[in-house]
Formats: C-alpha cells, sequence, structure tokens
C-alpha cells in the first residue's frame, strides 16, 4: 500500500484538522484513528505528524494545551480554531475537485 | 523498558536546541510513545518486540529542530510580551497618577489650605518623585530584547543580527523620545515655579520638540552609517 502512504504524507495536515472537528485529540489518538479508519494499512511517522502540528500551530489553524492528567505523563491536546475549520473546508473542497480529476484520468 | 524509551528519545534530543518548545516536544513525543507502548502490551507483544515497535516508529525527529531553534532567537515568548505590555500600562497609569497629584496640589494652593507650608513647591517635588517608577520601568521594558547569540556565521544569521539590531534600536529611540518629553516638563514647571514667568516659560516645550527631531537624526545618521 505504498501509494497510500505517499498520498497520505501529502495531506497529514488536512487529516489532522478532521479528526480535531468534532472533539480535542492529541498525538497518538490521532494516529490510532489513522490506523482504525485504515485497518491497520496506514500509519503516520511520528516526525511527520509533530512537523504537520507545529506548521499548523504557526498557521493559527489549531492550538495546543496541555492535559491535566493524574496518572502518568501529560497529555498535549490540541483543538481547532475557526481559521483551522476555514482552512479545512477550503481543502476539502480542493481535494473533491482533484479526486474527480483523477478519476478522469486514470479511467 | 520505559527507562530505555525515555533514553532513546533523551539521545534523539541531545542536539536539539534548549528552548521551551523543545522541552514540550521532548514530553508530547514521550508521552504519546509510552501509551503506544503500553497499548501494545495490552496487545500481546513482548516487552522487547513493543520497545523495538514504538522506538522504529518515531523516525527522524533532527528535521523538526530547525522549527526549534528559529523561535529561539530575537522573538520575545508570550510571557514577555505579556510583561513588557503591563508594565508599560502601569508606568502610563503612574504618569496620569502624577498629574493627578500635581492638580490636586494646585486645588489645595487655591483655597489657601495653608499658609505655613509652600505648597507648589511641594507639589513640585512629589510630582516628579512619583515620575521616578514609571520612567525606570519604560527605560526597563525597552532593553527587555535578548541577547542575540549568533550560532553559526552565515549570511542568514548575519541578516538576522541586522534585523535584530533594528528592532533594539527602536527601542531605545522610544525610550530617549520619552525621557526627552519627561525632562521637558519637569523643567518646565521648575523654572516656572522658580520664576513666576509662566507666559515665556512654554518656550521649553518647543525646545523639547526641536530636540526631539534632533534624536531622530542623530538615530537616522548613524544607521545610515
Amino acid at each position: 500500500m505504498s501509494i497510500t502512504s505517499d498520498i497520505l504524507r501529502g495531506h497529514t495536515e488536512a487529516i489532522i484538522l478532521s479528526h480535531l472537528l468534532d472533539q480535542d485529540s492529541y498525538g497518538y489518538q490521532i494516529n490510532k484513528d489513522i490506523m482504525q479508519k485504515t485497518e491497520n494499512r496506514c500509519e503516520l511517522k511520528e516526525a511527520t505528524l509533530y512537523s504537520a502540528f507545529r506548521r499548523l500551530e504557526q498557521a493559527g489553524c489549531i492550538r495546543a494545551y496541555w492535559g491535566d492528567e493524574t496518572v502518568g505523563a501529560r497529555r498535549r491536546y490540541y483543538s481547532i480554531t475557526e481559521e483551522g475549520r476555514r482552512a479545512y473546508q477550503s481543502y476539502k473542497r480542493d481535494w473533491e475537485e482533484a479526486k474527480a480529476d483523477i478519476d478522469r484520468l486514470l479511467k | 523498558m520505559i527507562e530505555t524509551i525515555r533514553e532513546h528519545i533523551d539521545n534523539l534530543f541531545a542536539e536539539a536546541p534548549k528552548t521551551r518548545k523543545a522541552v514540550d516536544l521532548k514530553e508530547e513525543i514521550t508521552q504519546n510513545t509510552i501509551e503506544k507502548y503500553q497499548d501494545l502490551l495490552a496487545e500481546g507483544y513482548s516487552q522487547e518486540d513493543a520497545c523495538q515497535i514504538v522506538l522504529d516508529s518515531i523516525g527522524d525527529v533532527t528535521e523538526l529542530f530547525a522549527d526549534l531553534k528559529e523561535s529561539s532567537s530575537s522573538t520575545l515568548s508570550e510571557g514577555d510580551r505579556r510583561k513588557k505590555a503591563t508594565l508599560r500600562a502601569v508606568a502610563v497609569g503612574l504618569y496620569l497618577f502624577a498629574g493627578a497629584v500635581f492638580l490636586s496640589f494646585q486645588i489645595l494652593d487655591g483655597i489657601r489650605f495653608s499658609t505655613y507650608i509652600d505648597l507648589s513647591m511641594l507639589s513640585l517635588v512629589v510630582t516628579v518623585l512619583l515620575c521616578i517608577p514609571p520612567t525606570c520601568m519604560l527605560v526597563y521594558a525597552a532593553c527587555m530584547y535578548p541577547d542575540f547569540r549568533r550560532t553559526e556565521d552565515t549570511l542568514v544569521e548575519t541578516y538576522k543580527e541586522k534585523a535584530y539590531l533594528r528592532s533594539r534600536e527602536k527601542a531605545v529611540r522610544s525610550s530617549v523620545s520619552s525621557i526627552i518629553w519627561l525632562l521637558t516638563v519637569t523643567l518646565y514647571f521648575i523654572i516656572s515655579f522658580a520664576t513666576f514667568h509662566w507666559e515665556v516659560t512654554w518656550i521649553l516645550f518647543l525646545v523639547g520638540g526641536c530636540m526631539q527631531a534632533i534624536a531622530a537624526l542623530i538615530f537616522s545618521l548613524r544607521r545610515d552609517n
């Protein structure tokens, strides 16, 4: 499934945003969700994930905060901002168009 | 095994810049990795296998370090910015307070509340004393830029240092201008009360404006050099 992981890497930021739409989450949880949804076919490298977090944070699309876990290490949670929702919507539109184009080209 | 994971991540971060962001990132990666390790154990992996899997999945984090270094240079952290804003706000408040005290003394003087003490001179002394702390605060706030340390002798670093010097110069300029105005106002009152030639002494404000222009000229000439 090398083609999937290649494409996945190019869309890391949009995938993160879409996971944060409904609720706040943290790195490992997001990666676990990706694995579950793709039936263990796809997983992001940690380094890819964290550099995407930093880029999104700098662009003002997400905000980070530390959780207040009493047991074990604190989790670093991320929440999506209004800016992030807008970015996600426009990304989603672009993707739908690109997908349609590629489908037409591969027919 | 958890110790092995911590050690591995410590080694990965040995070359990382020593910044708040780097510490945060390290803690984030450590926490996520340990949680994944514990999940793998629950799925029935052996400790050694689970450890190997999580360490492999971290990947190359050195590419992340560039971002961390960038933010450690001349920009002020959120906390420092807030501190600076607070200092400025309090300083302005103190100036206003000093002004109010001065006016109150004038009113009292007008009523001739007490004829034993020279209220006008006393009010002047109190006002000038009240102006000292806010001035110190403004100067301190202007000096709050951290020292820029050049990490590599490259064009980019040289440019960054230049940009940093410019912002520092701006800070010095603003504190010089506030000192000029403060001195002008103080001198105006001292001379006016000493001579009681209020009809002439206002000319000091023109002198103050002139000083301001001269200071701006000196700064721009120095920049050209």
